[in-house]
């Protein structure tokens, strides 16, 4: 089995003497581990000076601005939640004034309703569980409706 | 304040309100939270507002760090954690940038090709090979990211990465054998 997961715990020194022993007696028979072992330092030497450097700062202003976070005054704090409580504003509005407009519509949705069982109603009058519909209220009915034959 | 002091007395002067102790690990701290932050996230000012969150997030929690550990490594899993949340809220607007750019096939062609091998010994050769490994860093995952980042920069143990990282060696090692796999890649190697 190849070892390539330890290469790079192997370069650092960082393996525990038994398994660096194992390591390196498979690096003595294995050239793809080898090769792997060698480009792997070639890559962590190059990156070792760090990254190119990252912008200047002022730490000055940098500490100033943290001792106002600590106590309680982050820069800007204010406008950082300012679009999430915008949306939650807007949604609540939004909110209040469609329950508002819904309380006229259960009115409007009768008037709906009356107009279509209406127009449906010689279409009932066909189905004879609908002619005895106050039998429905009735729950021992309900429980002995496998009994009532057709007629 | 003695500059002797270890970073564990003086997180557990912070938890007792000691400005100054606070102060003090702030300044020793500053750099390195800030240059890791910027290597994360290739960003100035994310890099300067989530450093300075990390050490908020230590004035406020002090009173938790048991020194089991430490200080650093405590330390290093909050910033690391911001920079991975920071990323990961902003994964949805780097995919629609990428695939942007993706539909640019002729772009898309050079960026997969394979970089020649360069000689070490070459100047102009060894500033691209930094040029090359650098942004090979930051096209990794956020985590072989900043294990490897862990690792080169702030010559963090194994041991420690896993802490930082909260998972397990031999999930740190995968890490980094991947991250350096996707490198020796990059320029031209394994």
């Amino acid at each position: 089995m190849h070892v390539d997961e330890d290469v790079v715990a192997y370069l650092s020194g960082a393996l525990a003497p038994a398994e660096r022993a194992r390591v390196a007696a498979h690096l003595d028979g294995c050239d793809a581990c080898r090769r792997a072992v060698e480009e792997s330092r070639v890559v962590l030497a190059a990156l070792a000076p760090g990254r190119p450097a990252a912008p200047p700062v002022d730490w000055g202003r940098y500490q100033a601005e943290l001792r106002a976070k600590v106590a309680g005054r982050p820069r800007g704090w204010w406008t950082r939640p300012w679009p999430a409580l915008a949306a939650a504003a807007l949604a609540t509005v939004v909110l209040l004034l469609t329950l508002q407009t819904s309380d006229r519509r259960p009115t409007d949705l009768a008037t709906l309703d009356e107009t279509v069982l209406g127009a449906r109603l010689p279409l009932l009058q066909q189905y004879r569980v609908v002619e005895r519909l106050d039998l429905l209220e009735d729950l021992d009915v309900i429980g002995q409706l496998d009994r009532i034959g057709t007629r | 304040m003695n500059q002797e002091i270890s970073d564990e007395m003086l997180c557990r002067r912070v938890a007792e309100r000691d400005e100054a102790a606070f102060d003090l690990l702030v300044a020793r701290y500053q750099g390195r939270a800030y240059r890791l932050a910027w290597s994360m996230l290739r960003d100035a000012e994310d890099a300067r507002d989530l450093s300075q969150e990390a050490f908020l997030r230590v004035y406020r929690t002090a009173g938790s760090f048991r020194g089991d550990a430490r200080f650093s490594t405590w330390f290093y899993r909050v910033l690391v954690n911001l920079c991975l949340d920071h990323r990961r809220r902003g994964w949805w607007r780097r995919q629609m940038v990428r695939d942007a750019i993706g539909d640019d096939p002729e772009r898309g062609v050079l960026e997969r090709q394979a970089a020649p091998v360069v000689d070490p010994t070459d100047t102009l050769s060894q500033e691209r090979l930094m040029t090359q490994l650098w942004g090979a860093v930051d096209r990794l995952s956020p985590q072989q990211r900043a294990a490897l980042l862990l690792h080169v920069q702030e010559e963090q143990s194994t041991s420690e990465i896993a802490a930082v990282l909260q998972c397990s060696e031999a999930t740190v090692r995968v890490h980094l054998h991947r991250a350096v796999s996707a490198l020796r890649k990059t320029i031209g190697q394994g």
